[in-house]
């Protein structure tokens, strides 16, 4: 009897199931949208295409987040780390007046840096990264505040450019190109975004580092002795997530063009939530870049059917959230039950 | 066989804090033997082991490989000089697959990325090596344990590995895993590798091993060729001593009109056991024999509440209970010392008191508890009476050797004066002497009136102690047989063919 | 003399030594700086002693008792993240039960629409089934603590604001603003509420074997049902205490701004629960657990906030300040640290023989 690999057994290989659940329920949502509110254009391009516009900073936050979990770690400096990147951003154009890229540079030395040292503490002082990552947050915070208490708006020519920029979806129609209505646009948050994801699939699926992220979250122990180079990967994975932090700083000071000392409060938790609903397991060793795209999607999708619904309160979002949260750990525990357990 | 030397270690000497764990050891390994390690728990098989892979350095000698010293820093410093370790408890990665559990850290590369195609491919070809015909893409949880062992032995080997180093790799298989294993490792020594081979079981050492080393308190015993030495010998200079105490037990002694204390009729968990009805006396110890997956340890864990039986009736002391927990079965006076001692046995982090006054304690109820006085008057009698080696009772479980942490939970169900009492393997993993003094205990149990269920893999010691033997098979009992006028060829035979 | 040097030792390794001795430290400089940092003084009119040391324990009140449920959760190797947001839970239930309809009572003012045990009554039972929500999705549907909990983390400040529509009510009523700011025994009532807590939950735990059963499955759960302790009763129970006391907290949490806050009331409390235990000594991968060293630890969070705010040092600060000092307690109290500092120890006391 062979059992060789087949397309069939690499269709069917259950480490991918997470995946195709976040993929499903997505499809689900949207379509059931797209019954109750079609008529309204949640249907439209234009709707899909905001989903990632509203969302993008959120995203690419969870690629360095779905790395950071799949170590079996977590990270709770991310949305403190990116607010403060928003500080440096705008407290730098508009009250120093220096150059928005002097600005960014430092805020990916201060981000990486953190990261760096972070990861360090949780590894070589073996401190838990949820303490250590907390204190990392409240420094973050800490410094966001002195920089200033009050919200800074950002003008600089380079940043509103950047914020700008946006390549129109086209269609082609009577022989030329036009643009598809309602219009819809990608900027650069969504081409980061993107490109961030395309970025950390690759180095999940092809590198040698990204595998080791994987042995790690499957066994520490197992990996040290397999010789692989387990307080190097670690100390490296906080820092990249140090960096995606940076990006979505970056990438929310775009957004919302200023930078204000408590803005994305709680933001590690919604990053956190879109990695679980994309299949990262919080038990490390599990996870994938797909899969934190579709979470990001689904979880912004919740907030757009309420807009779409116009009559419910945005706090019935959280709920919504919650109880999503609530079926995708159910499904998560029956599929480890019912794969952990059986045996060829 | 008369291969040259390709490991010389000499003077090895090794110094914890207090102890010296090895004193002055020669070994060699030659070039295509299978060399088998022996020796008591503490004796320093594994202190060598770890000398060799370089998890302890070495106070003085030299390790030579083939004739130039070597002096490695860690696992894989050893695994680059082609010395790879096999550890017991198998130090893989569950979540990655078969194929990359072999060649993560080293997978072959092509234009900077990761070549799945060729992982998947050269792991195939190695798996079927082994007579495995797997989906090596398939995450490694997804397979058994012995299906692991072999994956860990295959990234072992795929180093290009002169020596590999085999750390009680058969505690967890069944007999045909283990034949499996067998073969591979002849096929190994074969192609000139040199293996050592760790294991508690004799039976394994006489049916590989070319050579066999005994080690005893740190000190070299001796090397002798496989034919050179009978079991008697063998375990004599292990231990040090002659192993009367072993061989001098006496099964208990059940008088005909004994009471039954527990009776199971057509127990079954709706699953993995069907139909199971068994008896057991006052102060009788009937053995349960059976291939690993025959069903001895699921119908304990039914007995005992750990899992629920769906149907069937259970009896103690003549009144039907409701065994639906641990619990309920405490409240029964059953007691159970589960197979595997450190999943579900010991709990390490908390001292050898709180260990041994829980089952007491849990069957009082949270609301009624021991005074420190008590917990510690408790610990202190089991302590003496059961001789576990330790300073005093606040001692953390988690640090004791595997014997004395079986005579811990020994003493935890002992301390409830139970009716019935399950053991589940209570003497795998332990040394000899401590197994002795183990069956010891069980049977001085027994002729204090308890019952006694006992399981375990090695036929030698159910024949020694069982008064009846359930042999088990397929997950049902397939007979009973007397346990002072049956050979272990009559239980093998049954074993292998199904009832008498 | 063995004894003695193995015994600096061990002191040296315990977590809750240090974390005495960094708040002794703290206090030490606050000393240094101004002597009149221990000073307390008695108000006639309120009846209450003043004074720094009084402030740091009254403010600490709500981390002190959501911690003591939180020690226990954490001694069972979880964590629960929810404790903020029940919160704000219990506080919109109590301002919703005493301004039932606010448009009939549109004036806030000393009275309540429904009676005053409910407005006690009601958010505390129905955080203690918060409480026993999460413990069930833990206990018996096996999820990981740190995700169970985070659905109500998520989803309680949703529900806080729905109860009340969104809005914010303030209250006037008089036995309501007894429970944040009245006193007892010449002291805030929110330190003889602490303190009846953590006597009520260390007699629970140490007078009984509840804590020694919480050990042991928050060390090896599966050894501990087989050794007969319910172990999902267990962890229902130490869910459903740790719901309570939030609900707890978080009416000391109104009485004192007479007010519910949806938004901002018990905000990151979780953090700074789960941070109190941890510095408190208590190992977050479960097992023993400290009560006394997780309400030193959570005086030592609330120590350095109040140091901040009466050495006048600008306020913006004291998050940041605040991150120092546990950074620095923190790498003080890591494995490798203390490893050394044990070490050096024993060799002192080794050279003293």
């Amino acid at each position: 009897m062979k059992n060789r690999q087949t397309l069939l057994t690499r269709i069917t290989n259950p480490k991918y199931i997470m995946v195709y659940a976040t993929i499903g329920i997505f499809l689900v949502i949207y379509a059931a949208g797209g019954f109750l509110y079609g008529d309204k254009g949640f249907l439209t391009l234009r709707t899909f295409v905001n989903l990632f516009i509203d969302n993008a900073y959120f995203g690419i936050s969870a690629v360095g987040m779905t790395m950071v979990l799949i170590t079996g770690g977590i990270d709770l400096s991310v949305g403190a780390v990116a607010s403060l990147t928003g500080m440096f951003i705008a407290y730098g154009t508009t009250v120093l007046h220096l150059h928005p890229l002097t600005c960014i540079a430092a805020a990916l030395v201060m981000g990486v840096g953190l990261g760096l040292l972070m990861g360090w503490v949780i590894h070589y002082l073996n401190v838990p990264a949820f303490i250590t990552t907390l204190t990392g947050m409240f420094l973050a915070r800490g410094v966001c505040s002195l920089i200033s208490r009050e919200s800074i708006d950002i003008h600089h020519p380079m940043i509103d450019a950047l914020a700008g920029w946006k390549i129109y979806l086209m269609k082609f129609a009577d022989g030329k190109w036009v643009r598809i209505r309602p219009i819809a646009f990608v900027n650069f948050n969504v081409l980061l975004f993107l490109v961030m994801i395309i970025i950390g699939a690759f180095i999940l699926q092809r590198t040698r580092f990204g595998r080791n992220i994987y042995a790690i979250g499957g066994s520490e122990q197992s990996a040290s002795l397999m010789g692989l180079p387990v307080g190097r990967t670690k100390v490296l994975v906080y820092g990249f997530n140090g960096l995606c932090s940076v990006l979505a700083g970056i990438s929310y000071a775009l957004y919302v063009k200023s930078g204000w000392n408590l803005s994305l409060q709680g933001g590690e938790l919604e990053v956190i939530t879109c990695a679980v609903i994309g299949g990262t397991l919080l038990t490390g060793g599990v996870g994938y870049m797909i899969g934190t795209l579709f979470g990001v999607l689904l979880k912004s999708v919740i907030p757009a059917l309420i807009t779409f619904n116009g009559n419910l309160l945005s706090w019935w979002g959280k709920i919504a959230t919650g109880l999503l949260l609530l079926l995708f750990i159910c499904i998560q525990r029956f599929v480890v039950t019912s794969t952990g357990r059986r045996k060829s | 066989m008369t291969g040259k030397n390709i490991l010389e270690m000499r003077g090895i000497t090794i110094e914890f804090p207090g102890v010296k764990a090895l004193d002055g050891v020669d070994f060699s390994l030659r070039e295509g033997e299978i060399h088998s390690l022996l020796g008591e728990n503490g004796a320093g098989k594994s202190t060598l082991i770890k000398c060799i892979n370089g998890v302890n350095r070495k106070d003085s000698g030299t390790i030579l490989l083939d004739g130039r010293e070597i002096n490695p820093s860690g696992p894989y410093e050893a695994m680059t000089l082609g010395i790879s370790t096999v550890f017991q408890e198998v130090n893989l990665c569950p979540n990655l697959s078969v194929a990359e559990n072999i060649f993560v850290g080293r997978q072959p590369m092509k234009h900077g990325r990761i070549n799945w195609s060729e992982i998947n491919r050269r792991a195939e070809e190695l798996m079927s090596r082994f007579h495995l015909d797997i989906d090596v893409a398939r995450p490694l949880s997804y397979y058994s344990t012995a299906v692991q062992q072999m994956t860990a032995i295959a990234r072992a080997v795929d180093v290009q590995a002169k020596i590999l180093i085999l750390d009680e790799p058969t505690s967890s298989l069944d007999e045909n895993e283990v034949q499996l294993l067998f073969s591979v490792m002849r096929q190994l020594r074969d192609s000139g590798m040199g293996i050592i081979f760790i294991t508690h079981f004799l039976d394994q050492i006489y049916a590989v091993s070319d050579r066999m080393t005994i080690l005893r308190n740190g000190h070299l015993v001796g090397t002798y060729n496989i034919n050179e030495l009978g079991k008697v010998e063998l375990v004599t200079k292990m231990v040090g001593k002659d192993m009367d105490v072993i061989f001098s037990l006496k099964r208990a002694n059940v008088p005909e009109d004994s009471p039954v204390m527990l009776k199971a009729e057509n127990i079954g968990d709706g699953s993995r056991i069907d139909d199971m009805s068994l008896t057991l006396r006052k102060g009788e110890l009937v053995g349960f024999a059976g291939l690993l997956g025959s069903g001895r340890t699921e119908t304990a864990e039914m007995l005992f509440g750990a899992t629920r039986a769906v149907h069937g009736e259970i009896f103690v002391d003549g009144e039907k209970v409701s065994i639906r927990t641990p619990f309920d079965a405490i409240q029964a006076e059953e007691a159970f010392c589960p197979e595997d001692r450190k999943r579900d046995g010991i709990i390490g982090d908390l001292s050898i008191r709180e260990n041994i006054m829980l089952a007491v304690q849990s069957r009082k109820g949270f609301m009624h508890p021991m005074t420190r006085q008590e917990q510690t008057e408790l610990a202190d009698k089991y302590i003496a009476l059961l001789g576990i080696a330790t300073p005093d009772c606040e001692k953390k479980a988690g640090e004791l050797s595997g014997g004395n942490q079986q005579k811990v939970i020994l003493a935890r169900w002992m301390a409830t004066s139970p009716k019935v009492l399950i053991l589940d393997e209570p003497t795998r993993g332990i040394d000899i002497g401590a197994k002795a003094e183990i069956q010891r205990l069980m049977l001085e149990m027994c002729g204090e009136g308890v019952s006694v269920i006992f399981i375990s893999s090695e036929l030698d010691e159910i024949i020694r102690c069982s008064n009846r033997i359930i042999i088990m098979r397929d997950r049902a009992k397939v007979a009973e047989v007397d346990g002072a006028s049956c050979t272990q060829q009559d239980i093998l035979r049954i074993i292998a063919e199904g009832a008498a | 003399m063995a004894g003695k040097r193995f015994d600096v030792a061990g002191l040296m390794q315990s977590k809750v030594t240090w974390a005495v001795i960094a708040e002794a430290l703290i206090l030490l400089v606050c000393f240094v700086i101004r002597p009149d940092f221990f000073s307390i003084s008695y108000q006639p009119s309120t009846g209450m002693l003043y004074g720094s040391l009084i402030d740091i324990v009254n403010r600490s009140a709500e981390i002190t008792i959501i911690s003591m449920g939180m020690t226990l959760v954490i001694a069972l190797g979880g964590t629960d993240l929810s404790v903020g947001a029940l919160v704000a839970v219990a506080g919109a239930i109590a301002l919703k039960f005493l301004r039932w309809d606010v448009l009939t009572y549109t004036t806030p003012g000393d009275y309540t629409v429904y009676p005053y045990i409910l407005v006690i009554a009601v958010p505390l039972v129905v955080c203690a089934l918060m409480g026993l929500f999460n413990g069930f999705l833990v206990a018996k549907g096996g999820i990981q603590p740190i995700i169970a909990t985070l659905i109500l983390m998520v989803c309680g400040r949703g529900v806080a604001q729905i109860l009340t529509d969104g809005k914010q009510f303030t209250t006037g009523y008089s036995p309501f603003r007894v429970i944040g700011q009245g006193s007892f025994m010449y002291l805030p009532m929110p330190i003889i509420i602490t303190v009846i807590v953590v006597v009520a939950v260390a007699l629970f735990t140490r007078k009984t074997a509840f804590g020694a059963f919480v050990e042991s499955v928050g060390v090896n759960p599966s050894a501990s049902r087989l050794s007969g302790i319910k172990a999902g009763n267990v962890i229902l129970l130490v869910f459903m205490i740790t719901g309570l006391l939030s609900g707890i907290a978080g009416l000391i949490y109104s009485s004192r701004i007479m007010s519910n806050d949806s938004n901002n009331a018990g905000l990151n409390f979780e953090m700074d629960a789960i941070l109190a235990v941890v510095i408190g000594g208590t190992n977050m991968a479960g097992g023993k657990f400290s009560l006394a060293g997780t309400v030193i630890g959570s005086l030592i969070i609330r120590t350095i906030v109040t140091f901040v705010y009466y050495f006048g040092i600008v306020a913006e600060a004291t998050m940041a300040f605040k991150a120092l000092i546990i950074a620095v307690v923190i790498v003080l109290q890591s494995e490798p640290v203390r490893k050394y500092f044990a070490r050096r120890a024993a060799m002192k006391g080794g050279a003293g023989a």
